[in-house]
C-alpha cells in the first residue's frame, strides 16, 4: 500500500489492460512477524455464523489478546449466504483475510488452489498441537497430503425425531441400528397412526446419501474418482420411491421444502414430518423452533458407516504476512482450556478431547447435552472418515438434489435421474 | 419566457425526421459537449471499461478465482464452444429465461401503465396510494420477501386457502418444477413500482395546454388518451420497454430469493444469470461464467438494435430530432 | 367516475398488499408460530420481536440505519448531477462521436454484473478505494461518474421531450449551452431528477451484494447486510426479529418515496420557468 495515487491509477490501467493484476503476487516468503515479538500485529479473521458465535469467538480472541497484547484483530463476521463470495472475491483480489473458517464443501476448492497455508510444518514442530485431536478428526483436514487446515469441532450424522407425537400416537420411537427396511416400514406405520409423514425423504440428501454408500462398503469418492456407480444411485433412489408409494414421506413438493439446509425449513420443526435427516450438533437449534419434545439417533443401518466429521476448520491465508501469528492463534483456540470454555459446542464438539469433557461436564442446555451425549455414544462406533471431499463436491449435492427430486416430481425414473447424476458429477470432478 | 406550445403533437410527429440537424454542431458546441459529457467518460475509462474487458479477456481463460493469476491459462474458444455444443443446462436456462422474460415484462409493464394512469390524476390520498403501490418494489430481494413468496405459495400457504374458498386445492407451487416459474412471474409482475414511477413522472411531463386545447377541439377521453397521450408518453414508453426487457432477461433476484439459489426444483427457474453466478461463484468457473455473460451481452444488445430501430417508427420526440 | 377509479384503485390494492400485510403481521408472531401458522394475523401477539431485533446484534439497529442513509444520500447527490450532465450532453449537444458512445452506454447496461464482481474489486483496490475508515467509497465514487447508465438513459429520454424550441428560444436570448443547460433543461427535468432520485435511494438501500463484498466490520454494515445476520441457515436464526426489523427497514425508504414523489404531482409547466 504504498505509492502515489497518481501512480495507483497508473498501475491499475495498465494492468487491467495486461490482465496482471498486482493483486496477484500471494508468495509464500516476505517478513513474517514472529509469535514473542512485542511489534503490534492486527490479524484479520473472518468467519460465518449467527450472533451467539460472534460473540463467543470475540470472547476467545480478547483472551488472546490479553495474553498477547500486541496482537489484535478485525474480526468479520456474517451469515452463511455469501460468505464464500466474499471470499473468493477477497482472494482474488489478495485482500483474503490471516485466518478464516472453512467447511469441508469448500476446503478442497481452496486448499488445492493453494489458497490455504500448509500446516504440516507447524504441527510436526510442534507449533501447532493436535496431540489431543481424534486422529480421524485432524486427518479430515489433509488435502493432497497438506493439513490445509484445523478442525474446530466434530459432528456427525443424526435422524431427529418428534418425540412428543409419537408419544401421542401410541408409536414406538426409531431404534438405533435399525435397518433402512425396518425404517421404512416404521414411518408407513407411525404415518398412519400421527396424522403426520413418518420421514422426510432424505434421497436429495448428500450425508444420509454417503452414510448408506458406506454400509455398502462404497464411498462418496475413491481417490480422484467417485466410490460408487450409477446401479448404487438408482438403488437410492428406487429405495425412496418405495418409501413414497408406501406413504411414509410427504408428497414431494413438501419433501423440497426440506431439503432446504436451513435449519427452519426441517420437516420436524415445521411440523410435517416425524423425522427429519440433520447434524447432530443442530439439535439445540432445532429445539428451539418448536414446542415439541426432539429425540436424535444415528443414521439407520449400521452406525459404523458414521464418521467424526469436521464441522468447520479454520485456515491461514497462504499470502498472510503474519503467517506464525496466525498459527499460533488458532492453536490457542483449539487448546487453550479457558478459551475452549468460552467457544462451547458452538461449532461442534471441541476437538481437544481433554477440552471436550471439560466442556460436557459444565453443559446445562438440555438439548445440547442430549446432542453431547449421543455424539459420545456414537463416537465409540465410528468407523474411519472418509476422505475430504473432492473439488466440485457442491455441484455433487445441488446434482444430487436435482437428480432426486427430478424423481419425486415424476419427471425422470430413477435409472434416467441416477444416469444423468453421475454424468454431471463426473464432469465437475475431473475439471 | 414562457412555454407557448400550444402546437397539436400530432403536427409535431407529422414533421419530417429532422436529419438536417444532426452533425451540423457548432465547435463550441463539440467543446460543450465533452464538458458536460466528462464524468461519465472518465467513469467509463477509470471504473466501467476495465472490469468490462478483463472479464471479456477471462472469457477466454480457464479463470477460477481462486488460484493465482500465473496459473491462468488461455484457452482460446473452448468455453464459447463449450456452450453450444457440450452444455444442455445452458440451452435449458435460455429457454427458462426467454419464457420469462417473454411473459412477465409485457405484464408487467402494462400492469405499471395501467396504475399509473389511475394515479396520474391529483386526488385525495394520491401519494399515499402511489407509495402502496410501490410498497412491494421496495422490498427488493430481502431475504424477507424470500420467506414471505414461499410461504404464500406452498402447499398449505395463504394462496391455496384462498383457492380453498371456491373448493380448489391448490398444489405446492413455489415447489413444483411445473408451477415455480409461475410464482416467479408473479412475483416479477408484483413490483411494477419501478416502470409505474417513470411512467407517472412522463405523464405529468406532458403539457396540460395539449388537452386544453383538445378538448376546446371537442376530443373526447379516448380519442386524447390515443392522439395526445399515448404519443407523448412513447419516449418513456421506449425507455420502460427497453430496459424492461434487459431486466427481465437479466432476471436474477427472484429466482435467487425463491430458489434458495439453486435454480430448483429440477432447474425450472434457473434463469440464465443464475446459472452464470452458479458457474462463477459454486464452482469456480469464472471463465466459462465470463463467457456466458458476454454471449449474453451480444444477445440481448442485438435485441437492444431491434428495439431501437423500430422505436424509430413508434416513438416520437418532442425536440424534434427523430435520430 | 371518480368513485369507480377510487374502488378501481382500492381492490388492486388489496391484492397487492396482502403480502406486505402478511409480513406485517408475522412480524408479531413468535419463533416457533412463525413456522407453524402460516395465516396473517397472529395467535400470540408478540411485539417483542422490535425490542428483540432493534437491539439483537452488538451494534443496534439504529446504526445500520444511519449506515444506509448516509450511503443512499451520497448515491442519490453523485447520481443527480453526473448523470444529468451526462444526459444534457446526449440530448441537446451535437458532437462528434456521440452516437457512438451512447451506444457505449447503452452497452454498459447489458453485461451481467456477476462476472464483474472481482475485476471491479481488483480496480477499486488499485484505485485505493477498499478498506480503511470509510469503506463506503467504492459504493459511493462510481456514482458521481455517472456509471450507472439506467439513469443517463432515463434523463435522455425525458430531455428528450422538451421541446427545442424552448432551447432555441433561450439562444436567441443569448444564452450558451450552460445557460440553456441551467434555465431550460435543468427546471424543466425535475420529473427525471426526483425519479433518479429515488430510485437512487431505494436501489441503494436495497443493495445487498455489493456492500456486503466491501464493507467488513459490524459497525460499518448497512441495513440489508445487517438483515442477513439474523439468518444463518445452518445455525441460529431469529426469524421473528428479522420480520420486525424489514418491516422497520420498509419504513424510511417508504416516507422518502412519499416525501419525493409529490414533486410529480405538481405539475411542471406552472412552476420554474419564470426566468
Amino acid at each position: 500500500m504504498s505509492g502515489t495515487s497518481r501512480r495507483r491509477l497508473l498501475s491499475a490501467a495498465v494492468a487491467a489492460a495486461l490482465l496482471v493484476p498486482l493483486a496477484a503476487c500471494g508468495d509464500d516468503g516476505g517478513e513474517s512477524p514472529s509469535v514473542d515479538s512485542t511489534k503490534p500485529v492486527e490479524l484479520s479473521i473472518f468467519w460465518w455464523g449467527g450472533d451467539a458465535r460472534a460473540k463467543l469467538t470475540e470472547d476467545a480472541l480478547a483472551l488472546y489478546t490479553k495474553k498477547h497484547p500486541n496482537v489484535t484483530f478485525k474480526k468479520t463476521w456474517q451469515a452463511n449466504q455469501g460468505y464464500f463470495e466474499k471470499l473468493a472475491t477477497l482472494t482474488a483480489g489478495n485482500e483474503a483475510p490471516d485466518i478464516f473458517q472453512i467447511d469441508d464443501n469448500y476446503l478442497t476448492e481452496y486448499a488445492s488452489r493453494n489458497v490455504t497455508l500448509d500446516l504440516s510444518p507447524y504441527q510436526k514442530s510442534g507449533k501447532l498441537d493436535t496431540t489431543k485431536f481424534p486422529e480421524s478428526l485432524w486427518k479430515y483436514g489433509v488435502v493432497e497430503e497438506k493439513l490445509a487446515a484445523v478442525a474446530f469441532g466434530e459432528n456427525t450424522q443424526g435422524l431427529v425425531y418428534n418425540k412428543t407425537k409419537l408419544e401421542a400416537a401410541g408409536q414406538p420411537l426409531p431404534t438405533q441400528g435399525m435397518s433402512w427396511e425396518d425404517f421404512i416400514s416404521w414411518a408407513e406405520k407411525a404415518s398412519t397412526a400421527a396424522k403426520v409423514p413418518g420421514t422426510q425423504d432424505p434421497s436429495a440428501d448428500y450425508k444420509a446419501f454417503w452414510v448408506w454408500l458406506r454400509q455398502q462398503n462404497k464411498d462418496l469418492y475413491k481417490g480422484k474418482e467417485l466410490g460408487f456407480a450409477t446401479e448404487d444411485v438408482v438403488k437410492w433412489f428406487e429405495l425412496w420411491k418405495g418409501a413414497r408409494d408406501r406413504k411414509a414421506t410427504p408428497t414431494a413438493d413438501v419433501i423440497r421444502e426440506g431439503n432446504a439446509t436451513d435449519i427452519t425449513k426441517q420437516l420436524v420443526v415445521t411440523g410435517k414430518a416425524l423425522t427429519s435427516w440433520v447434524w447432530v450438533n443442530q439439535l439445540p437449534e432445532l429445539q428451539k423452533n418448536t414446542k415439541d419434545q426432539l429425540g436424535v439417533m444415528s443414521y439407520p443401518g449400521d452406525p459404523k458407516a458414521q464418521w467424526a466429521r469436521a464441522s468447520m476448520y479454520f485456515s491461514v491465508y497462504r499470502g498472510s504476512d503474519k503467517k506464525d501469528v496466525a498459527v499460533d492463534v488458532i492453536n490457542f483456540l483449539a487448546n487453550d482450556p479457558e478459551a475452549g470454555k468460552v467457544l462451547g459446542t458452538d461449532r461442534g464438539l471441541p476437538s481437544n478431547l481433554d477440552i471436550r469433557s471439560a466442556v460436557a461436564a459444565s453443559v446445562t442446555d438440555p438439548a445440547m447435552k442430549t446432542s453431547i451425549e449421543i455424539e459420545n455414544t456414537l463416537g465409540k462406533t465410528f468407523g474411519p472418515s472418509p476422505q475430504v471431499p473432492l473439488k466440485g463436491h457442491s455441484t455433487l449435492r445441488s446434482e444430487l438434489i436435482k437428480a432426486a427430486e427430478s424423481v419425486q416430481a415424476g419427471k425422470a425414473s430413477p435409472q434416467q435421474a441416477a444416469e444423468a447424476f453421475v454424468a454431471a458429477v463426473k464432469t465437475a470432478i475431473s475439471k | 419566457m414562457a412555454l407557448t406550445t400550444t402546437e397539436r403533437p400530432t403536427r409535431h410527429l407529422a414533421r419530417p425526421p429532422a436529419k438536417r440537424r444532426a452533425g451540423r454542431g457548432t465547435r463550441r458546441e463539440g467543446v460543450a459537449g465533452y464538458l458536460f459529457l466528462s464524468p461519465w467518460l472518465l467513469g467509463l475509462m477509470a471504473i466501467t471499461a476495465a472490469p468490462m474487458l478483463m472479464s471479456l479477456v477471462l472469457s477466454f481463460t480457464n479463470y477460477d478465482i481462486l488460484s493465482e493469476w500465473s496459473e491462468l491459462k488461455f484457452i482460446g474458444f473452448d468455453n464459447y464452444q463449450r456452450m453450444f455444443t457440450e452444455d444442455p443446462t445452458f440451452w435449458h436456462s435460455v429457454q427458462v429465461t426467454v419464457l420469462y422474460a417473454v411473459v412477465a415484462t409485457p405484464l408487467k409493464l402494462a400492469a405499471a401503465l395501467g396504475v399509473a394512469l389511475l394515479l396520474s390524476r391529483n386526488m385525495f390520498g394520491v401519494g399515499l396510494f402511489r407509495g402502496l403501490f410501490y410498497l412491494p418494489s421496495l422490498l427488493g430481494g430481502s431475504v424477507a420477501l424470500g420467506i414471505v413468496w414461499f410461504t404464500m405459495f406452498n402447499r398449505d400457504g395463504s394462496f391455496n386457502s384462498f383457492l380453498g374458498l371456491f373448493g380448489i386445492e391448490g398444489e405446492g407451487w413455489v415447489n413444483n418444477p411445473d408451477y415455480a416459474l409461475s410464482t416467479l412471474i408473479l412475483l416479477a409482475v408484483w413490483q411494477f413500482g419501478a416502470p409505474m414511477v417513470i411512467f407517472l413522472a412522463g405523464l405529468k411531463q406532458v403539457p396540460q395546454e395539449l388537452y386544453e386545447a383538445a378538448a376546446v377541439d371537442g376530443a373526447g377521453a379516448i380519442r386524447r388518451f390515443f392522439s395526445i397521450t399515448l404519443p407523448m408518453l412513447s419516449p418513456v414508453i421506449f425507455f420502460n420497454l427497453v430496459l424492461e426487457t434487459i431486466h427481465g432477461f437479466q432476471g436474477f433476484t427472484s429466482a435467487f430469493v425463491i430458489s434458495g439459489g439453486t435454480g430448483g426444483p429440477v432447474d425450472s427457474t434457473l434463469m440464465y444469470t443464475l446459472y452464470l453466478y452458479i458457474k462463477g461463484f459454486t464452482d469456480y468457473e469464472m471463465g466459462y461464467a465470463s463467457a456466458l455473460a458476454w454471449v449474453f451481452l451480444a444477445a440481448v444488445g442485438l435485441l437492444t438494435v431491434v428495439l431501437f430501430t423500430t422505436g424509430r417508427f413508434w416513438v416520437h420526440y418532442a425536440d424534434g430530432d427523430d435520430r | 367516475m371518480k368513485a369507480i377509479r377510487l374502488v378501481v384503485i382500492l381492490a388492486i390494492m388489496a391484492v397487492i398488499l396482502y403480502p406486505l400485510v402478511w409480513m406485517l403481521g408475522t412480524s408479531f408472531k413468535g419463533q416457533q408460530e412463525i413456522l407453524s401458522n402460516a395465516g396473517v394475523f397472529p395467535e400470540d401477539f408478540s411485539p417483542g420481536n422490535y425490542p428483540e431485533g432493534w437491539n439483537h446484534l452488538d451494534v443496534n439497529f439504529g446504526r445500520f440505519f444511519l449506515n444506509s442513509t448516509l450511503v443512499a444520500v451520497a448515491v442519490v447527490i453523485g447520481n443527480a448531477v453526473s448523470c444529468l450532465l451526462a444526459a444534457y450532453a446526449f440530448a441537446r449537444l451535437r458532437f462528434r462521436g456521440r452516437g457512438m458512445w451512447f451506444a457505449v452506454m447503452i452497452g454498459t447496461l447489458l453485461l451481467p454484473g456477476h462476472v464483474l464482481i472481482v475485476p471491479q474489486f481488483i480496480v477499486f483496490r488499485e484505485l485505493g478505494l477498499v478498506g480503511g475508515e470509510f469503506p463506503y467509497l467504492p459504493l459511493i465514487v462510481p456514482h458521481f461518474l455517472a456509471t450507472e447508465a439506467f439513469f443517463v438513459f432515463l434523463m435522455v429520454q425525458f430531455m428528450r421531450g422538451i421541446p427545442r424550441e424552448l432551447d432555441e428560444a433561450a439562444k436567441i436570448d443569448g444564452c450558451s449551452s450552460f445557460g440553456v443547460f441551467r434555465n431550460v433543461i435543468l427546471p424543466l427535468s425535475r420529473p427525471a431528477l426526483v425519479t433518479t432520485a429515488i430510485f437512487s435511494f431505494i436501489w441503494t438501500w436495497n443493495d445487498f451484494f455489493r456492500q456486503l463484498v466491501y464493507v467488513s466490520d459490524l459497525e460499518k454494515y448497512t441495513v440489508p447486510v445487517a438483515l442477513r445476520l439474523f439468518i444463518d441457515s445452518q445455525g441460529q436464526s431469529a426469524v421473528g426479529p428479522m420480520f420486525a426489523m424489514s418491516v422497520l427497514s420498509l419504513l424510511p425508504v417508504f416516507l422518502f418515496f412519499v416525501a419525493f414523489q409529490r414533486m410529480l404531482v405538481e405539475g411542471i409547466n406552472t412552476s420554474g420557468l419564470k426566468g
